[in-house]
């Protein structure tokens, strides 16, 4: 796989020069970033209201605002229905929350995939994270193990424990001699990944009276979203998430040559290690929540740098706060388009992705648009 | 990195292409631990009526020209009524799900969800009974002039009856099948029966599996509870077999709550210990019930008894 990339954006040679310059590995402060930051946050924010405040039931605006104030803070007392206050603060908050959360990591560990293996096509599920978690899942589901909704079960367990699996082993193969490169690691991890779908193919096609339930776990969703899902997810995605972002600054630096890295003292294969450790952490934490919602780590990480460009201090940031709005605006969709049924949110953002990627593809052919970059 | 593109198309492949699986693979498989007498009749099919003409589910005419001394089954419920109606020492093979009555399982299996043409043909049966045409396999047995009687799985009692008594005059036990289908229609009438003064029965959630999939009214379970007027909470969604959301079944409040997904481990505790499920009112009054999901949507001669004890949830006072 030819790399042939020249990277834009007059930031990142500056910061190739200032570590060029000296060891500390110093760069220029990104100001307008806190700026940016704010809104983007203030953004998340309104996102998860109207996520919160759109659904089946016809609660209104006004009264969703209050049951959250009552809470929250305690704030006034009920006037509504109890039904209406379980739909907003049991269902529709975590549920919420939820996308928000699994949105956000996957769209970093998508950004920190893509700046470990130097490739940007990768997205968090490329070596291994996917099939792992999908083979996990799906023997827990056709086994006649308990897995029942409500209670954490051995679903979650299961998937969490197929995904690290499967990246442990696809490192571990790619691994000699104390170095990974990135494109052995990708092929290793399209192995692993091919070797395990092709055993979760056969368990659902052994187990068609369950074929209809694993399908549509994996095309992910957040129909089962509790509160202790959201807490499954959280620390391991605030973990990974203050990985990959102590991570930026030589993750800018990695876009250039490996070799060249390591000539200017990036220690590149611990940057590589703890990249790819946090990112798969919090993504299978978040798989085994939610399934595989497919394009969010791929097309959030690329949007962003169409819009803000490639500084990995901006970029993963950024990542995290548009992967938030995708995911809650997905799933809002997801939930409301064919009322009262349920539509997979992994299908809403595939439909959205999949044109995206394709433009995607167009843009970066070679010979394509000035400033767009060879991918193959 | 060529495999990206193929993962996320691989998935919603597996979704088309498994999709029409839904209403047999929810429905049949699973032990099935009641028993139910069978009407054991005349061993020696009558062949008065034989050759015969027979109208298939996808229109075309098929001619028996005598009485089948090797039938292979390839559909759980009309095995179910061929052993049901006296069939059962003619029937030599049977699909894989086609676990009642015990006997049946005893009898060389086949696959019929990845049917094998050699391993059917290998049996050498003078009449073949397909429910699910799958990977053209109808066509397959139709090009090598074998007698295929391809039947869909039917999506109403009134449609099990019917292939009650044509399975059992196929098989040349048309007496025993009209017998067990007066039988069958008998106890379905002394449930309605009962049932003449409800205006409007409970709302009903059957739960298919713990991602809130369930039955539409249009689905063949969903008909049992239209007979049992009950109100089905999935009315009016895009599909047979919809998946809800929990909002949505919050918001329309069950008051009666089947679960028909105990296999994985679902049950009334567990139920009740759903974030957000208390608000519910079949939660609030304890009206959650298990049911064997073979016995109340498998299309054969039991489905009655599935009837009758959904009929017992949601009227306990009327079904003591």
């Amino acid at each position: 796989m030819k790399q042939a990339r020249t990277l834009p954006g007059p930031a990142l040679h500056a910061d190739a020069d200032a570590v060029a310059a000296g060891p500390s590995l110093a760069l220029p402060a990104l100001r307008p970033l806190r700026g940016r930051l704010l809104i983007a946050l203030a953004v998340v924010v309104g996102t998860v209201l109207v996520g919160v405040s759109q659904g089946s039931a016809d609660i209104p605006f006004t009264t969703v605002v209050r049951i959250l104030a009552s809470k929250t803070l305690g704030l006034g007392h009920a006037t509504w229905p109890e039904t209406w206050e379980e739909i907003v603060w049991q269902i529709r908050l975590p549920r919420v929350l939820l996308a928000g959360l699994v949105g956000a990591t996957l769209a970093f560990s998508g950004a920190g995939y893509q700046g470990v293996l130097r490739n940007p096509l990768a997205d968090p599920y490329l070596i291994g994270v996917a099939a792992g978690a999908g083979l996990g899942a799906t023997i827990i589901m056709v086994s006649p193990l308990p897995y029942a909704f409500g209670t954490v079960g051995l679903l979650p367990p299961a998937a969490f424990a197929g995904a690290v699996l499967a990246v442990a082993i696809s490192y571990g193969l790619a691994r000699s001699g104390g170095v990974a490169p990135a494109v052995t690691l990708i092929l290793a991890g399209v192995a692993v990944s091919a070797a395990a779908s092709a055993a979760m193919s056969f368990l659902i096609m052994a187990n068609h009276e369950r074929a209809v339930t694993v399908v549509s776990w994996l095309l992910g969703g957040f129909n089962t979203a509790t509160w202790q899902r959201v807490g499954i997810v959280l620390p391991y995605s605030l973990v990974g998430g203050a990985g990959v972002l102590a991570s930026t600054r030589l993750l800018n630096v990695l876009q250039l040559d490996e070799e060249e890295a390591q000539q200017l003292g990036v220690p590149v294969e611990r940057v590589k290690l703890l990249v790819i450790i946090a990112a798969s952490l919090a993504t299978a934490a978040a798989v085994s929540v939610s399934g595989l919602i497919g394009f969010v780590g791929l097309i959030v990480p690329h949007t962003v740098r169409l819009l803000w460009g490639f500084d990995y201090r901006r970029l993963v940031p950024m990542s995290m706060a548009a992967g938030a709005v995708f995911l809650i605006l997905a799933d809002v969709a997801a939930r409301t388009v064919l009322s009262p049924s349920e539509v997979p949110v992994g299908v809403v953002t595939a439909l959205c992705g999949a044109p995206f990627f394709l433009w995607l593809l167009r843009r970066n052919r070679p010979g394509g648009s000035p400033g767009g970059r060879a991918l193959f | 990195m060529r495999r990206l593109l193929p993962l996320g198309t691989l998935f919603i492949l597996f979704a088309a292409l498994l999709l029409p699986f839904a209403a047999c693979g929810d429905n049949e498989e699973q032990p099935a631990p009641t028993a139910r007498p069978a009407v054991t009749a005349g061993p020696t099919p009558s062949a008065e009526k034989f050759p015969l003409v027979v109208g298939r589910s996808d229109g075309r005419q098929l001619t028996i020209p005598e009485v089948p001394r090797r039938i292979v089954s390839l559909s759980p419920g009309a095995t179910e009524v061929l052993y049901a109606v006296g069939a059962g020492s003619q029937v030599v093979a049977t699909d894989l799900q086609s676990d009642y009555p015990p006997e049946a399982e005893s009898t060389t299996r086949l696959d019929a969800f990845q049917p094998n043409v050699e391993a059917i043909v290998g049996v050498e049966a003078d009449l073949i009974i397909i429910a699910v045409d799958q990977d053209n396999i109808v066509e397959a047995l139709d090009n090598l002039d074998k007698t295929v009687l391809f039947l869909e799985v039917p999506d109403t009692i009134d449609g099990v009856m019917e292939q009650v008594r044509l399975l059992a005059l196929v098989s040349g036990h048309e007496s025993e099948g009209e017998r067990l289908a007066e039988e069958m229609e008998g106890r379905v009438e002394a449930v309605t029966d009962e049932l003449v003064d409800v205006l409007e029965g409970p709302r009903i959630y059957h739960e298919l599996d713990n991602t809130f999939f369930t039955v539409a009214p249009e689905s063949f379970v969903g008909d049992f509870y239209r007979l049992l007027e009950a109100q089905n909470i999935a009315e009016g969604a895009p599909s047979a077999y919809p998946q809800l959301t929990q909002e949505e079944i919050l918001d329309r409040d069950p008051e009666v709550i089947v679960l028909a997904d105990a296999d994985a481990g679902e049950s009334a505790e567990t139920v009740k210990a759903r974030p957000g499920w208390s608000a519910i009112s079949a939660v609030k009054n304890d009206r959650i019930y298990v049911v064997d999901p073979d016995v109340v949507s498998r299309p054969g001669p039991r489905v009655v008894e599935g009837l009758e004890e959904l009929a017992r949830v949601l009227y306990p006072e009327k079904f003591p």
